[in-house]
């Protein structure tokens, strides 16, 4: 038979990992193994879990960042273990200890699995599913989709559920009615979908959340997919036009964003007091005005702009009529 | 313990369970899933290149699904059940409809309508795919869609062991993984969609939950394998960390190369070169490489270089990934690293075309974990997710029959039953000290690599056998370290090592006893095809110690054996 070459350069690595469980509550264990330049963090756990330490608990599954079960935190950074090879790590770091904890925001259960019913209930809120016509369903209509349209569509539909996008996003913390991330792009997923037939019931699920992001793009970052779900909430705003009843959050976010669009059209210039007394009126301006003068920061809300000198250029390229 | 009162339980939420539990709960029925993954984590999100259908009206105009059922067959070196072969064939073409209905966004063609492309061993290309992601596309889509319907998840919960009513399939004992708590699910029927086993080897394409429980619990209680020695090699797994490099890659163009850059592949293909089916390519690879012709550490190059960057960035978008994260390979400019590691299982649970088992009532099985058989000696690539849904789908209509027609069992003793099993279980890791999982599982997996894997000979098989033999009697000095109560995975891991020495101790001896060659399982001591005393399914049952094999034969339709050229 042919032997498995182990003739790759073996490198020592501690890793640290952060435990939990109920007896013991928190402490750190540390093990040593030699690890090559393919060894992925997945294999690492095994190998702890198979030759050292069988008490470590964690998830893992595909090891090829297709099923996320694999969510943790590896030297503080989101990440999928079975994406991150440890040497990498090292080299980045330029330290040959690695440590890994389980993801933020999430429950602690055990070690490195967190409770993700929360994750669950959010994804399950926009109706994650296809909705096509009862012609179609019966087979009777055939639904023809442009590759252009699929192209689109399945860049957001690779949404794994792994939840790294919520552990990481400061959203998600403070405001219990905004979605998050994952379900954004799931919902937008289905939204867009020329073959769905139940847009304005979508609408109203992901309307008013979109406008609680507040756009820190960390889910663009730490996504192992590239599904990019602040994009998704970008792309859901501009339709919240569509959307009858909307609340308070919606019409503030949209005058909000008509204020910089005309701010920028008038002078080529974001005139931040001008654009925040439109979105908000005159009594809550006055109200965060005496706060703003309590901090000395009451001269930066009275820089007045002048007029960028190729206004008439910005108009052009905002598509005003010349 | 708590008691759970379903018609159906599914095992497993790949795409065979949650196809049957469309099927069962779309009838009305009571129907619990039970998965020791989230659903959308089952190896069905693995899969990557496709799944072939004959579509009426978009297939290549001189295709048919008899070319289609030919291929299947010959694939599976004539080993196929050629009735079930043009089942699947025939309901193809449906099935893939169905799921573009259900939203899985396939790719297209530049008229709206779903794309197609070649794969191993097809006359006509007929593989409809989303990039090389089509299995997670096919996965997210159907939990979807069953999610929507009134069936009850128990995700991240542990089958231990079927229960049983005398020669009845009466329930499933069940642990949930965060308590620690069991549960006794009574049902009518039970579904096995376990799914596959590739932890068994030291080399896999399969996820880490792939130990072979449903195997083991059928064998458990008294229910047969088919051709249980029948595993799938993949010739493209990447070179170190066998993550798979989908078959899509060659179908799209790709050619494998040895160190001299030559295309080895003419030597022993001469007509289908790279599209040899697996097991060809396989040995063929190994072949290279023990002749001195593969690179230091032992593999060989797929060579994509010449079929574009864009295009290989977007039809083999994982491929191209996974060599650059995992090989620091840019496959728009150099070789990717390859060579075989196990992919699939052809054997499992012995059903028939219905999805029914003939040894216990109640008990049905779908998808890998099951033995229909479509796949005969060696699977064609993009047949595995097609039988996964459309035997997912039979077997719920099946079960909806059963149902129909079958009273509950009046058994006061499934309690007792369920208890027994339960400490069973206990009892397998009882001991205070000694030996834990781990120990024994590295072990198991690269004897069964080394001694049960591409290349088989007596010797091998008798050495492997009788390593195996040891190391189950080993796991009876077995403990858990871990008290905790709280997903215990230390006590699952060890669990499903019991399922994996059932299962390895089933394949040695059903290899050992084969003396031929066919599909996958190749045997240097008897290198030809023996139809004469082996067109035979074997049928495999674990008494205590002992594994006895008997025969079944092969349904041949309108295809008789021929030789098995390319």
């Amino acid at each position: 038979m042919v032997q498995e070459q182990s003739n790759l350069e073996q490198t020592e690595v501690v890793i640290k990992v952060k435990r939990y469980n109920q007896e013991k509550g928190e402490y750190w264990s540390e093990y040593k193994l030699s690890v090559d330049r393919f060894t992925q963090m997945t294999e690492v756990l095994r190998r702890v879990k198979t030759e050292q330490d069988p008490t470590i608990a964690y998830r893992a599954s595909c090891h090829m960042a297709v099923c996320g079960s694999c969510a943790m935190k590896i030297n503080g950074e989101p990440r999928l273990a079975c994406k991150t090879l440890a040497l990498d790590m090292v080299k980045k770091y330029g330290s040959n200890q690695i440590t890994v904890e389980p993801m933020d925001f999430f429950k602690v259960e055990k070690d490195l699995i967190v409770d993700m019913d929360d994750f669950y209930a959010r994804m399950f809120t926009v109706k994650p599913r296809l909705y096509p016509s009862e012609e179609v369903l019966k087979g009777n209509a055939e639904s023809r989709l442009r590759p252009e349209d699929q192209k689109e569509l399945w860049k957001f539909a690779q949404c794994i559920w792994c939840g790294l996008c919520v552990s990481s996003c400061p959203a998600v913390r403070i405001d219990s009615k905004f979605l998050g991330p994952a379900a954004h792009a799931k919902g937008y997923r289905f939204l867009a979908d020329p073959r769905d037939t139940i847009y304005d019931e979508r609408l109203k699920i992901l309307g008013d959340s979109a406008w609680r992001c507040t756009y820190c793009y960390q889910c663009f970052n730490v996504c192992p997919r590239d599904v990019e779900p602040v994009t998704t909430i970008k792309k859901t705003r501009a339709q919240t036009r569509f959307l009858k009843d909307k609340t308070e959050v919606v019409k503030t976010g949209e005058k909000h964003v008509r204020a910089i669009y005309e701010s920028i059209r008038d002078t080529g210039k974001l005139e931040e007091a001008k654009v925040y007394l439109t979105t908000y009126g005159l009594a809550t301006a006055i109200t965060d005005m005496l706060y703003t003068m309590r901090n000395g920061k009451m001269s930066f809300a009275l820089i007045k702009e002048k007029k960028v000198s190729e206004i008439a250029q910005i108009q052009k390229l905002m598509g005003e009529k010349e | 313990m708590d008691k759970l009162l379903y018609d159906a339980v599914v095992l497993g939420g790949g795409l065979a369970g949650l196809m049957s539990a469309h099927e069962i709960a779309s009838a009305g029925y009571r129907v619990a899933v039970i998965s020791k993954v989230f659903p959308t984590r089952s190896h069905s999100s693995s899969a990557e290149g496709g799944i072939a259908a004959y579509v009426k009206g978009n297939s290549d105009p001189n295709d048919n699904p008899d070319y289609m059922t030919y291929d299947t067959v010959k694939g599976g070196d004539y080993l196929v059940d050629q009735d079930a072969a043009e089942l699947l064939s025939q309901k193809s073409g449906e099935i893939v409809e169905i799921m573009e209905r259900w939203g899985t966004l396939f790719n297209r063609q530049p008229d709206g309508r779903v794309a197609l492309r070649y794969f191993g061993g097809q006359t006509y290309p007929r593989t409809r795919f989303v990039g090389d992601k089509t299995g997670m596309a096919l996965l997210h889509t159907l939990f979807e869609r069953v999610s929507g319907l009134s069936v009850d998840f128990f995700n991240e919960w542990f089958a231990l062991d079927l229960v049983l009513d005398e020669k009845r399939v009466a329930g499933v004992l069940a642990m949930e993984m965060k308590s620690m708590e069991p549960s006794l699910f009574k049902a009518k029927a039970v579904v096995l969609a376990t799914g596959g086993m590739g932890m068994l080897y030291a080399h896999t394409t399969n996820a880490y939950i792939n130990t072979g429980d449903g195997y083991a619990m059928a064998l458990r209680a008294g229910a047969a394998l088919k051709d249980p020695e029948f595993v799938q090699f993949h010739p493209t797994a990447l070179y170190p960390s066998d993550i798979l490099i989908s078959e899509a890659a060659r179908g799209e163009g790709g050619i494998l190369r040895n160190n001299k850059g030559e295309r080895f592949m003419a030597r022993y293909a001469p007509k289908k070169l790279d599209l040899a089916p697996r097991d060809i390519a396989s040995r063929s690879i190994i072949i290279e490489i023990r002749e001195g012709r593969g690179f230091p550490g032992n593999y060989v190059g797929l060579d994509l270089t010449h079929l574009g960057e864009s295009y290989i960035k977007e039809r083999l978008a994982l491929a191209y990934e996974a060599a650059m994260n995992f090989a620091g390979v840019d496959a728009t400019k150099e070789p990717i690293p390859v060579r075989p590691a196990q992919h699939y299982y052809m054997g499992g649970v012995d059903v028939d075309i219905t999805g029914t088992n003939g040894d216990l009532q109640g008990l049905f099985a779908a998808g890998e974990a099951a033995c229909v058989s479509v796949h005969g000696a060696n699977r064609l690539g993009s047949n595995s997710l097609l039988e996964t849904l459309v035997f997912g789908r039979e077997t719920g209509r099946t079960v909806v029959e059963y149902l129909r027609t079958h009273n509950e069992s009046t058994s006061t003793t499934l309690e007792g039953e369920a208890e027994k099993l339960l400490e069973q279980a206990y009892s397998f890791v009882k001991s205070e000290s000694g030996i834990h999982f781990g120990e024994i599982q590295n072990k198991l997996r690269q004897v069964m690599w080394d001694d049960v894997g591409i290349f088989r000979n007596e010797d091998l098989l008798k050495s492997g056998l009788s390593e195996v033999e040891k190391m189950r009697t080993q796991v009876k000095e077995m403990y858990v370290t871990d008290k905790s109560k709280v997903y215990n995975t230390e006590f699952f891991n060890a669990l499903e090592l019991r399922n994996m020495m059932d299962l390895a101790v089933v394949i040695s001896k059903a290899a050992l006893v084969r003396t031929e060659s066919r599909g996958a399982h190749f045997r240097t001591d008897y290198p030809e095809r023996d139809d004469k005393n082996w067109l035979k399914h074997t049928i495999a049952y674990l008494k205590g110690n002992q594994v006895e094999i008997g025969y079944k034969p092969v349904t041949l339709t309108r295809w008789q054996p021929e030789a098995r050229v390319y």
